[in-house]
């Protein structure tokens, strides 16, 4: 009977436009509901949840961002040190799709080299309202040869599946390791950002 | 006993170890030394050896010695090989091809060093695990601690080449561990305590994930007496219809023999063992799970082989009661094991004999509850005591006699069967019904006559000349909510000893673990863990994230307020630098505190301060700075808030270069953006020729300040001396930048507009005399001709500056009898402004100071015409 809470831990990260829905993302993932309000994310938030996967318990650390253009040269120093990105579009804004590539340079300039990336379409629930097709999500994907899922953070739709797949592309990378609580690195499990101040 | 003593003996100082015991409870300090009897697979046969980590002048190796059955000194092991723990060093657990892999049963391990490769059997529990887990440590990759303790020892270590004298005393001093030594290497982490909450709410859960399930356990005392087994004991152990799940049979004085008391050593263990191991019931199959044994006091623990799985964490442990409280020839042994879910100890004790020693048997049994204490395979667990467990069963030769003393009234009331009345008298039975002995358990009903003392051979009451009364000596009893008894009897039968074996068979409901239900437990629990830990992540809230600050005016401090309100979790809060920047903001902005500490649900108001000054004033006059910024708030293990700064500062001529403001016939409120950035970007020309307009010769904004001192300030007594008043100061800043040269002067008073003029000066970019020039100007302090030269080669704005800004102050010097002032005075005041060290330079001396108050000086006392 496995006892330890978990044997890894990766930190995930969502980024994208303002308004896309990153927060409800993460908001459906950890803690299974929805706000239909809209609050921006002003700064960094993390959360985290404990899943399993192959037989081990993986702790995830998912970090969201303010996706406010403002902040962007502030907030892709965040990008390092992450496992695995999400990079997440509105199906319902056009802009917020075409800005994809924008993204994809950004980590590319500013995440490790072997970071897992994900293509998320959110709000695929208001159909009616739907300016970009799945096609063009699933062809910019195969493009980057990345993951691409149409999710609702709303309607639930392919959330928890996309954290779990990512998490699992990630552990496929992982070097096999005996599970031990000692070489769980815990040391970023607070909330250590990507820099910190050297004068304190 | 540890055998580690007897090892530790055999080394040198060099080699100095501490040894482990773990009967007395103390935390190991395994680095240097563990170790462990083992059985070694030889051509011969099996053999027993100690194995022993040893570390010694930074070498760490497994030593084997050959030992009497139970080492005690140096002389009882000797040293049969030693195989080195360097390159090529392997242990690995393997399975023996004829073996059962029974949890709690034996471990077989294959060493493998230089060449040499043993295969060995080490006993099931904590201290083999230890033993292993130290060994591996210092093979493995990670093998830093290790060179940890070669230094250390290599330090300390001091080599002997005589025998180290064997003084008792030494040997308790190295047993002695500092207990802050090892918890030094205990992991303090954070995921331990969320492991520990997460077993202790699964514990709390227990009855939603498992059903209780029904165990027949077989549990049987006998005290042998001394003899050899002669009969068989399935009349004993076997007389049960049905098979039994799990056995626990006990023995007492199984060798009376002083070897076996001294040496802890008896050939009946093996002989009693297998006379056991024969006459289980035949209806099933059982493996031995555990034995344990201190001098005459064995315990055997079996179960069904297709139940061993299900069988983990086993333990055993001794307490001695004998002589000095300690000896084992009285005492007790106990195992303790896990069956599914449920905890079970078994102990088998023998207590102090003789009819009148109650009190000494209820104090026996006080000390064995207080000092039996078994280890547990989890690293930083507590010691579990007796009570820690769900069952507990307690057999032996307990020797409560009956008060009765009449032996044949006894007698009598045995013919008659009335147990009843004569448990009236039992011993045991008093002392418990007293709570005096065993509170919280039970004993069923006997109905069998006493087991004590017969003739051996035969049924017969001891009719030697001691003439012991009869007695319930073999006792078997249980505590727990989930235990029935179906039988408890004793075994005439055997007529071995002059006791009887007595047996019990209960029917214990046992926690079985449904997998799919601790699935869900387990599940919800860690969701919990989970949101309790997010909870627990520092949060607070703003009252506001964007910061505008409007019109912002050169030495005019704008102050906007926030208030930062805590979450219910306490944290440390901070503005942390940015990427690739060494401050967390713009230099013009202060927040005040920077960092923090908030209780839960308290509130601090911070202050950011806007604050314009010379060293940022001409990037925010030109535009290449702004007043634009994103603060970071960062909470310890926690979120990051950004807060967004904006404004527009209002340019003014403070800050501005001289050439600058010479190119400029308007007020800069008036000048568009674009050109105020040209203008104040473009080179500084030696002259003016390069330019299209011909530019002012010395700046309007000075004319103005200069002109009005002149007009109305000559006569003012401490002019320069006397500070302004801030808000007149801003009056002349707006008249500066905003009025013309047709609008009449300020309403300040002269001092104000004199300070405005030394601000003036100081804000300046590039002071009069020319950084570059600063050095040379110093040098040649003391000759008016070199001088003059210097200020010959300045910029041609640069120069009418000078040279009006002299002529003024000689002005003023005319009127020293009013205004008090002296060359001495101005050339000091005016020294440290026109001539400044450049960004970078020291600050100025005393001496520096000096030449620069020298080098006006020369310029104020020249004769008027020379200028």
């Amino acid at each position: 009977m496995a006892k330890k809470t978990y044997d890894l831990l990766f930190k995930l990260l969502l980024i994208g436009d303002s308004g896309v829905g990153k927060t409800c993302v993460l908001f459906r993932f950890s803690d299974d509901a929805f706000n239909t309000t809209f609050i921006s994310t002003i700064g960094i938030d993390f959360k985290i949840k404990t899943v399993e996967l192959q037989g081990k318990k993986i702790k995830l650390q998912i970090w969201d961002t303010a996706g406010q253009e403002r902040f962007h040269t502030i907030t892709t120093s965040y990008y390092r040190g992450a496992m695995g990105i999400m990079l997440v579009y509105d199906i319902t804004n056009a802009k917020s799709f075409e800005n994809i590539s924008k993204w994809l340079r950004n980590i590319d300039e500013h995440a490790n080299e072997d970071v897992e990336r994900m293509l998320l379409g959110n709000k695929c629930d208001m159909e009616d309202k739907r300016v970009v097709p799945k096609a063009k999500g699933e062809q910019i994907s195969r493009e980057h040869g990345i993951r691409f899922f149409e999710t609702s953070a709303k309607a639930n739709i392919n959330i928890e599946k996309a954290f779990l797949t990512l998490a699992e592309d990630i552990l496929r990378k992982t070097p096999v390791k005996e599970p031990n609580s000692e070489n769980v690195d815990i040391s970023s499990g607070g909330g250590v950002t990507g820099w910190k101040s050297k004068c304190c | 006993m540890d055998q580690s003593f007897a090892v530790q003996e055999t080394l040198s100082a060099g080699e100095t170890c501490l040894a482990i015991s773990f009967r007395k409870g103390v935390n190991v300090n395994a680095r240097r030394l563990h170790t462990v009897q083992g059985i070694l697979a030889a051509e011969e046969g099996m053999e027993s050896r100690l194995l022993s980590l040893v570390e010694s002048h930074g070498k760490s190796m497994i030593c084997l010695y050959t030992h009497r059955r139970m080492a005690i000194t140096a002389e009882d092991v000797g040293l049969d090989r030693v195989l080195l723990i360097q390159e090529g060093f392997a242990v690995e657990e393997v399975t023996l091809e004829d073996g059962l892999q029974i949890p709690g049963s034996d471990v077989t391990v294959q060493i493998t060093s230089g060449g040499t490769s043993l295969l060995v059997q080490l006993p099931f529990g904590s201290h083999t695990q230890m033993f292993l887990r130290e060994v591996r440590k210092r093979c493995g990759p990670g093998h830093k601690d290790a060179t940890a303790v070669d230094s250390e020892w290599s330090t300390s270590g001091e080599v002997k080449a005589a025998p180290r004298p064997k003084t008792a005393r030494e040997t308790v001093h190295l047993s002695h561990v500092p207990a802050s030594e090892w918890t030094q290497d205990l992991p303090t982490q954070l995921c331990g305590q969320r492991d520990g909450l997460l077993q202790s709410w699964l514990k709390q859960k227990e009855d939603s994930y498992t059903n209780l399930q029904s165990f027949r356990f077989f549990v049987g005392t006998y005290n042998v007496n001394g003899q050899s087994p002669r009969e068989g004991l399935q009349p004993w152990l076997s007389q049960e219809e049905e098979p039994p799940d799990v056995y626990c049979v006990g023995f007492q004085e199984l060798d009376l023999s002083k070897e076996a008391f001294f040496f802890n050593d008896t050939p009946k263990e093996e002989e009693w063992f297998k006379a056991v191991t024969k006459s289980l019931h035949p209806g099933a199959r059982y493996a031995k799970v555990k034995l344990v044994r201190m001098v005459g006091i064995l315990l055997l623990l079996y179960v069904r082989t297709e139940l061993a799985m299900n069988i983990s964490e086993v333990e055993a442990e001794t307490v001695g009661t004998g002589i000095m409280g300690r000896m084992g020839n009285k005492g007790g042994v106990a195992i303790r094991f896990q069956l599914h879910n449920t905890t079970v100890c078994v102990l088998n004790t023998h207590l102090a004999a003789h009819p009148e020693e109650y009190e000494r048997r209820n104090q026996e049994v006080q000390d064995i509850c207080a000092r039996m204490q078994f280890h547990q395979l989890e690293p930083g667990h507590p010691l579990l005591a007796i009570n820690g467990h769900d069952v507990v069963l307690w057999l032996g030769d307990l020797n409560y006699r009956l008060e009765e003393q009449d032996t044949e009234q006894v007698k009598k009331l045995v013919q008659a069967r009335d147990f009843q009345v004569l448990h009236q008298h039992d011993q045991l039975k008093i002392q418990m019904d007293a709570k005096l002995v065993f509170e919280g358990f039970q004993e069923g009903e006997i109905s069998f006559q006493p087991t004590y003392k017969y003739n051996p051979g035969s049924d017969d009451w001891d009719d030697s000349e001691k003439c012991c009364v009869p007695a319930w000596c073999d006792r078997i009893l249980w505590r727990g909510k989930t235990v029935s008894q179906l039988g408890y009897r004793s075994h005439m039968a055997l007529k071995n000893s002059d006791h009887k074996p007595v047996s019990a068979v209960f029917d214990i409901g046992v926690k079985v673990v449904d997998e799919k239900c601790y699935r869900k437990a387990f599940e919800e629990t860690v969701r919990s863990l989970d949101k309790m830990e997010n909870a627990s992540i520092p949060s607070v809230t703003l009252s506001k994230t964007e910061f505008l600050f409007k019109d912002v005016k050169y030495l005019q401090l704008q102050v906007e307020s926030f208030t930062i309100c805590n979450g219910p979790v306490p944290c440390q809060f901070e503005f942390i630098n940015k990427p690739n920047e060494d401050s967390y903001c713009k230099p013009w902005m202060t927040a005040k505190p920077r960092e923090g500490f908030l209780l839960p649900d308290s509130k601090v108001v911070i202050e950011l301060e806007l604050f314009v000054n010379k060293s940022t004033a001409t990037a925010l006059n030109s535009g290449e700075d702004k007043l634009e910024d994103i603060l970071v708030l960062h909470l310890d293990r926690g979120k990051d808030y950004f807060l967004s700064v904006s404004g527009n500062y209002l340019p003014s001529c403070f800050g501005c270069p001289i050439q600058t403001l010479c190119y400029m016939k308007e007020p800069i409120r008036e000048m568009l953006p674009e050109a105020i950035r040209e203008l104040t970007l473009m080179p500084l020309l030696t002259d003016d020729a390069f330019w299209d307009e011909k530019p002012l010769d010395i700046p309007k904004e000075l004319w103005m300040l200069v002109d009005h001192l002149y007009r109305n300030a000559c006569q003012q007594e401490d002019l320069f001396q006397q500070p302004g008043l801030r808000p007149e100061f801003e009056q002349i800043c707006d008249w500066l930048d905003t009025g013309t040269l047709d609008v009449l002067g300020p309403v300040g008073s002269n001092h104000s507009v004199a300070e405005a003029l030394l601000l003036f000066l100081e804000s300046l970019p590039e002071p009069v005399v020319c950084y570059k020039l600063y050095r040379s100007s110093l040098e040649c302090a003391n000759s008016y001709k070199m001088s003059s030269q210097v200020i010959s080669v300045l910029p041609k704005c640069h120069q009418n500056v000078f040279r009006y800004l002299v002529a003024f102050l000689r002005e003023l010097l005319k009127h020293s009898g009013k205004n008090h002032l002296d060359v001495n005075i101005l050339a000091s005041i005016f020294g440290g402004l026109l001539l400044c060290p450049p960004p970078g330079h020291t600050k100025p001396g005393t001496v520096e100071k000096q030449k620069a108050q020298q080098f006006i000086q020369q310029f104020l006392c020249q004769e008027e015409s020379t200028v």
